[in-house]
């Protein structure tokens, strides 16, 4: 199979599902691109890679790490090669996830009003109310068209077998959309047509579903409803994605103290005075919201939003309390959910996880402790996690110290080796490994997922964290049809 | 528009504006620190553009290649020229979707040359001048860029609102820095080379030279820089700039407000083109550009506090 120069350092690795190569050789799907690619020289290559690098940092496609007060521009790191999926494939995991947000959705709606799925003994109420992000606020609360989960992130990995697997669901602020469209106009530059030979299906209609969506919300009765992205502003890490949201969409991009509340009602305030804002995506975390219910220090947030939010003068998405959803220890409910609310078989598979609250629980993982991750159930970006197999003794004692202390907080899950992908490393081509984010949006019409997403990827050799924050890149994610 | 998307489109082109000022002054000042050789001091333009102690502006003064590493690129002078422009970056980051894609990838542009470590590099070691004259082309490609691309919206006006208003006060602080320097005495012989300095601080030596054939005389600089409406650099100019710019925001603007405004500029305006100074009466003149400064200063308070909700 190695006769390129490319690929004389690409090693099969046991155990792992390559997504381009297959024990024939290189897969059909992505036959097309190689072809394309494997004559090039490394020169190229590399100039391929470099200009991928400048047009990322000339159109401020960078996030701002603030030490000692300077701000240091980051890229978040590109590689040139794409990752390909079969149409076959997204299908199933279009479906997946469908019906995954479905549940999800119906769950939430439930657990905030009549709690059937606990009087019927399906999850345990200790569950629900021993987690933080369960919030009492929400209850009885109407939200419009009964929608809480308008923008999904659901994070995928492949097993060793190729298949799909739920990893977490993320149904409160997910982010990384703006770099799955970014991504995309870098490949158009780096790789000029290559997209339409290869078929790969459009993302950029992204921003016009979400819009439809958010305009579909507003309560009342106007042709032009305002709708504004609520940002925790320039010092939040993903503030670029915000504005690319906010300009594609057309939308205002606010801060709190841009937004007033006034009876109820929410204003922005503008040079012509206050205008009534209807429906407002936030990216905010829910704590920060608003400091007269939640966190009083917030300065983030708008004093009185939650009580016009729940009178429905204003729309919020994603709705309050839905980190309840996607609690890592909840997750492993979502199978019942799904048979419960829908009464049908998951399409997408979970791994098994470990809550640790159960003490037969705990004695299995901690005899099995270098064959598991444990992650904290409210903990993200790659943070709060134990990976058995290259964790030190220490390390693993510290945990099981934290563990028995409070052990509602963690869980835990086999270790699933992710599938590899090539990556342009060096002047030649080495596996890494790669999850998978589609974004779904979720609207009074149904769910609309554009065929894609945005591909993490460790870049680190071996690693299997894939958050931007310890290390991990992305690459442009063709679905091919 | 929100009021702080106004606050800070307005502060962008401030920064800018200013940052834009500085270096030709910064310019002007080195080549005559070059050419004149005794009796050259960096002094006014130190207290101008920076915080420095009397007695390190001593230490200084003379170093022309450590002043303008300090007025350039020193990060801990708050009124530096990368400081300027970082904030004006800043500004556009606040904004990002109130500007063109172009406007933001030119200023993102100008703050990534201006932290290249060749430019400390050659500032030090090179020629100064062709740092100045290539940071001077970024800033004429952003005002071009914003020329090409900004819509003609409510963003755009107030774009120039803050531009106008900060060379109109950039022009009165240059003239009145020189002024001082002559001690407002148009009968000192060395007034001609000052005078020219002057013009070129404010881009308008060439224009000055078409007008007046090279006859310098106090009193026709001082036509120029306050009454020549043909001149951008011009207090007059930029004032009935000012003033049309402000005149399309009256139907996004609350009345009330929109009427305090109207008459500041409206009376500012008038003050400087019913006046008619000449170099005679240096005290005369010293008041006017006093009074002039501090009608300009009390427009941009107002617009903060009426328009911008800063109160």
């Amino acid at each position: 199979m190695i006769e390129n120069t490319l690929l004389y350092t690409y090693r099969e690795q046991t155990g792992v599902w390559d997504e381009m190569f297959g024990q024939e050789g290189i897969r059909d799907h992505y036959k097309n691109f190689f072809c394309a690619i494997q004559n090039l020289s490394e020169e190229e290559m590399t100039h391929k890679d470099e200009l991928a690098k400048k047009l990322f940092m000339s159109q401020g496609i960078t996030f701002t790490v603030y030490s000692s007060g300077e701000g240091i521009e980051k890229i978040f790191p590109f590689d040139i090669i794409p990752r390909i999926i079969q149409n076959h494939e997204w299908m199933h995991v279009e479906q997946g996830i469908k019906q995954r947000l479905k549940a999800l959705n119906i769950f939430l709606k439930d657990i905030y009003h009549q709690q059937f799925i606990i009087k019927d003994g399906i999850v345990p109420a200790k569950l629900i109310y021993s987690s933080p992000n369960f919030l009492r606020e929400m209850c009885n609360v109407n939200v419009p068209f009964d929608i809480y989960t308008h923008i999904a992130g659901v994070d995928l990995i492949r097993d060793h077998d190729g298949e799909f697997y739920v990893l977490e669901d993320n149904l409160r602020t997910p982010s990384g959309v703006s770099y799955m469209l970014e991504n995309r106009s870098i490949s158009y530059r780096i790789f000029p047509d290559m997209l339409p030979k290869n078929n790969v299906r459009s993302v950029k209609n992204y921003p016009d579903l979400l819009l439809k969506n958010l305009l579909s919300l507003a309560n009342r009765q106007s042709s032009e409803p305002t709708v504004v992205l609520l940002s925790p502003g320039i010092y939040n890490s993903a503030y670029f994605e915000h504005t690319t949201l906010a300009r594609l969409m057309g939308i205002e991009l606010v801060e709190g103290r841009d937004l007033v509340v006034d009876n109820h009602h929410v204003y922005m305030k503008t040079t012509k005075g206050l205008q009534q804002v209807d429906v407002i995506y936030r990216r905010v975390d829910d704590e920060f919201i608003d400091p007269l219910v939640f966190r009083p220090d917030s300065m983030l947030g708008v004093p009185g939003i939650y009580w016009a939010y729940r009178k429905g003068n204003v729309a919020i998405v994603n709705a309050m309390g839905n980190g309840v959803a996607d609690d890592k220890a909840v997750y492993a409910y979502v199978p019942d959910m799904i048979r419960y609310y829908l009464n049908e078989e998951p399409i997408l598979k979970t791994v098994p996880t470990y809550q640790l609250a159960y003490p037969e629980n705990r004695k299995l993982v901690f005899e099995n402790m270098h064959k598991m991750v444990i992650k904290r159930t409210n903990e993200s970006g790659g943070y709060g996690m134990l990976i058995g197999n290259s964790a030190t003794e220490e390390q693993m004692d510290a945990f099981k110290v934290a563990i028995e202390a409070d052990p509602r907080s963690f869980i835990a899950q086999p270790i699933i080796s992710l599938s590899s992908t090539p990556c342009y490393i060096n002047g030649e081509l080495q596996p890494r490994r790669v999850d998978l984010r589609p974004f779904a949006l979720y609207g009074p019409d149904g769910v609309d997922i554009v065929p894609g997403g945005l591909t993490r990827v460790a870049l680190r050799e071996g690693s299997l964290v894939v958050n931007s924050s310890q290390g991990g890149g992305s690459k442009d994610t063709w679905v091919v049809a | 528009m929100l009021s702080r998307v106004a606050d800070t489109i307005y502060w962008m082109a401030r920064y800018m504006e200013r940052t834009n000022g500085m270096l030709r002054v910064l310019k002007t000042n080195y080549i005559s620190s070059q050419e004149e050789l005794t009796d050259f001091s960096w002094r006014s333009v130190l207290y101008t553009y920076g915080g420095l102690p009397p007695d390190d502006i001593t230490e200084i003064e003379e170093d022309s290649i450590k002043v303008m590493d300090y007025i350039l690129l020193d990060r801990n002078n708050l009124l530096s020229v990368i400081n300027n422009i970082i904030r004006s970056r800043e500004c556009a980051r606040a904004i990002q979707d109130h500007i063109t894609r172009e406007v933001w990838q030119c200023l993102n542009d100008y703050y990534h040359s201006i932290r290249n470590p060749d430019i400390a590099y050659l500032m030090r070691s090179g020629d100064p001048v062709s740092i100045l004259d290539s940071l001077i082309q970024h800033s004429l490609f952003y005002n071009g860029t914003v020329d090409i691309t900004m819509p003609r919206g409510e963003g755009f006006n107030y774009l120039n609102i803050g531009k106008l208003l900060e060379r109109s006060i950039q022009t009165a602080d240059i003239l009145n820095i020189k002024l001082r320097e002559l001690n407002y005495d148009s009968n000192d012989r060395l007034e001609a080379p000052a005078l020219r300095y002057l013009l070129n601080s404010l881009s308008g030596y060439e224009l000055y030279f078409k007008i007046y054939r090279g006859n310098f005389t106090l009193d026709n600089v001082l036509q120029l820089i306050l009454y020549n409406t043909n001149y951008p650099h011009s207090i007059l100019y930029c004032l009935q700039q000012l003033n049309s710019n402000f005149e399309k925001l009256s139907t996004e603007s609350l009345p009330e407000n929109y009427n305090r405004l109207e008459f500041l500029l409206g009376k500012a305006m008038n003050n400087v083109k019913y006046s008619n100074m000449r170099s005679t009466n240096g005290e005369v003149l010293q008041q006017f550009l006093v009074q002039t400064r501090k009608e300009l200063i009390e427009i941009a308070n107002s617009f903060n506090q009426f328009y911008f909700g800063n109160t």
